[in-house]
């Protein structure tokens, strides 16, 4: 996303609706061109709708999932929730371990190990293992989320506060600063854009632990709910549900993202400069 | 040797403290080890949830040597990481040109793209075994269809982000496009790209893993499913420590890998490159 989306979205933001209909329009032409095709080959016999089911059973079961019989927000909550609380505790692990191994070379050097033992693992090895420790409720999905967002987070974090700028660092120095004012003044906002990309390679992780954990043993979630419906062989649904996790990706990711717009305001030249004129008018009326 | 050394106090601390360093690390493992050992040994951890390390070696020498049973599910698991891997990154990598190279291509691909990268991969795993059956086909696609993404996405970004000014210089001299490819994009992008790779080999682990847990016929996946239901956890762990010497062995190989082929961006690589090159030179 970062890569594909970044280069136009500035230009983007200052184009005249009615040009921006223009731009899009082709877009909508192509994705409806596409859908009409695939119905069509569906219609046709060409692809086997058992296989992969024609776009209007994916509306109809989506209208049939989120409208008439609504069942799938029970589920959305539950696995919305698991991601979320299993991402804040892995988070929370990862950012205490990383800032007490930013502050203490030693404990860096000796939980290093474990750290990296824990990375090279594949975490969903340990799925069926978790399952047993913390049984079929909402526990051990939230663990595995938890245990599979730990790692990127925890590097991250603890790149962004070991790398030094050493000029400004001399800088803080020669002008008497305390080594907490370095550390909550400069290497704090330096780790943040880092410590950011790190939240959000997690969250995205905690979700896939989430429904991984739901595949393999579980009573109410979106991952349930696509198993069962994959084994009944109701494809449409079961791409209708997998469309829902999608959702829930967006919704966290485009969250994570606002948090970054706003906190780590100064590597976005937009947000910068209203940043910016907020405190100019906010020092302007304090000289006043 | 050690004679002209003996008299660099700064050498011999620095051995001396490595020492000393892989001593402490040696002390803190052995500790957490043996109260692990006997914390399970006094019933302060249930053997049956958390085994301890002694029967977690014993299974694993079961399961290596005696029975040798692993063996047969380590070569079904590899097999289909490798396949799935080498389909999977092959299809990115070439993708990930293909849309780098071409801006229209790119512009119309981008909504797609956004709403795949939101998907976890992964959850796709039933769908496929639905459509494609049970057996080695389905599997293979969960994999591939795991670890196209990294690729794909790090191929892209390689190939679009060049750098403009060094572009603008290689057009000045009239450098052909082949020229352009091959000495400013390539050696920019190769970097990103093995990292891409990277990441997708690790995917592939876990995607041949899940794909595992929910077709439960062979491979190391099945095996720790299997073990865990019968709640013979030490064999469940001795299955999960194979996997991280593979995570391991992945980890390493790629990055030796990568010092190999993008040899311009470290050190050694250079230095070797160089005198390989400067030797062929004397023959002239």
């Amino acid at each position: 996303m970062s890569v594909v989306s970044s280069e136009a979205a500035r230009e983007q933001s200052r184009v005249p609706i009615g040009v921006k209909f223009f731009q899009l329009a082709p877009h909508f032409a192509l994705f409806v061109f596409l859908l009409i095709i695939w119905e069509v080959a569906v219609a046709t016999d060409l692809i086997k709708s058992i296989m992969i089911p024609a776009p209007s059973a994916i509306v109809a079961s989506i209208i049939e999932l989120y409208f008439t019989k609504g069942t799938i927000y029970y589920h959305f909550g539950i696995t919305f929730a698991e991601a979320v609380l299993g991402f804040t505790i892995g988070a929370a692990i990862a950012v205490i371990l990383a800032v007490s191994s930013a502050l203490s070379e030693p404990f860096k050097r000796y939980i290093a190990p474990y750290a990296i033992l824990l990375n090279v693992t594949p975490g969903i090895a340990l799925t069926p293992v978790i399952i047993a420790w913390f049984g079929y409720g909402m526990g051990s999905k939230i663990a595995l989320a938890a245990v599979l967002c730990f790692f990127p987070i925890y590097v991250n974090t603890l790149t962004g506060l070991i790398q030094r700028d050493e000029d400004r660092e001399d800088l803080f120095r020669s002008l008497g600063a305390a080594d907490i004012l370095i550390f909550t003044k400069l290497r704090l906002p330096s780790a943040l854009p880092m410590f950011f990309a790190g939240l959000k390679i997690g969250l995205t992780t905690a979700l896939i632990g989430a429904v991984v954990a739901e595949f393999s043993q579980a009573t109410d979630g979106v991952g349930v709910l696509m198993n069962r419906f994959s084994f009944q062989l109701n494809m449409a649904s079961s791409i209708a549900t997998l469309l829902s996790m999608t959702l829930i990706g967006l919704i966290l990711f485009y969250t994570m993202e606002f948090l970054d717009d706003r906190i780590v305001f100064w590597r976005r030249e937009a947000r910068r400069a209203s940043v910016s004129w907020a405190k100019r008018r906010a020092y302007k009326r304090r000289v006043k | 040797m050690s004679n002209s050394q003996t008299f660099n106090p700064a050498k011999t601390n620095r051995a001396h403290l490595g020492r000393k360093r892989a001593l402490l690390h040696v002390v803190i493992f052995s500790t957490l080890i043996v109260s692990w050992e006997t914390g399970s040994r006094i019933g302060l951890l249930d053997p049956l949830f958390y085994p301890s390390p002694s029967s977690i070696l014993n299974s694993a020498w079961t399961i290596y040597v005696a029975n040798a049973t692993i063996w047969y599910h380590l070569y079904a698991t590899l097999g289909l990481v490798f396949l799935g891997f080498l389909a999977g990154s092959i299809f990115g990598t070439g993708l990930g040109a293909i849309v780098g190279f071409n801006s229209v291509v790119r512009r119309f691909l981008k909504p797609y793209v956004i709403v795949l990268e939101a998907t976890p991969r992964i959850a796709v795993a039933p769908l496929l075994i639905a459509a494609l059956g049970f057996g080695s086909a389905s599997k293979i696609a969960i994999i591939m269809l795991v670890c196209f993404f990294a690729p794909f996405i790090n191929t892209l970004s390689g190939v679009v982000n060049v750098n403009e000014d060094k572009l603008e210089l290689f057009k000045s001299l009239r450098a052909s496009k082949l020229q352009i490819l091959k000495k400013l994009v390539l050696p920019e992008a190769i970097p990103v790209m093995m990292a891409g790779e990277r990441l997708a080999l690790t995917a592939a682990l876990s995607g041949a893993l899940v794909a595992e847990f929910i077709q439960r016929d062979k491979g190391l996946g099945s095996m720790i499913l299997i073990y865990t239901r019968n709640l013979n956890m030490a064999s469940a762990f001795a299955c999960i420590f194979t996997l991280t010497v593979i995570g391991f062995l992945i980890f390493r190989g790629m990055e030796w890998l990568d010092h190999r082929i993008a040899f311009w961006k470290n050190e050694a690589g250079l230095a070797r490159v160089s005198t390989k090159r400067a030797r062929k030179m004397e023959g002239f």
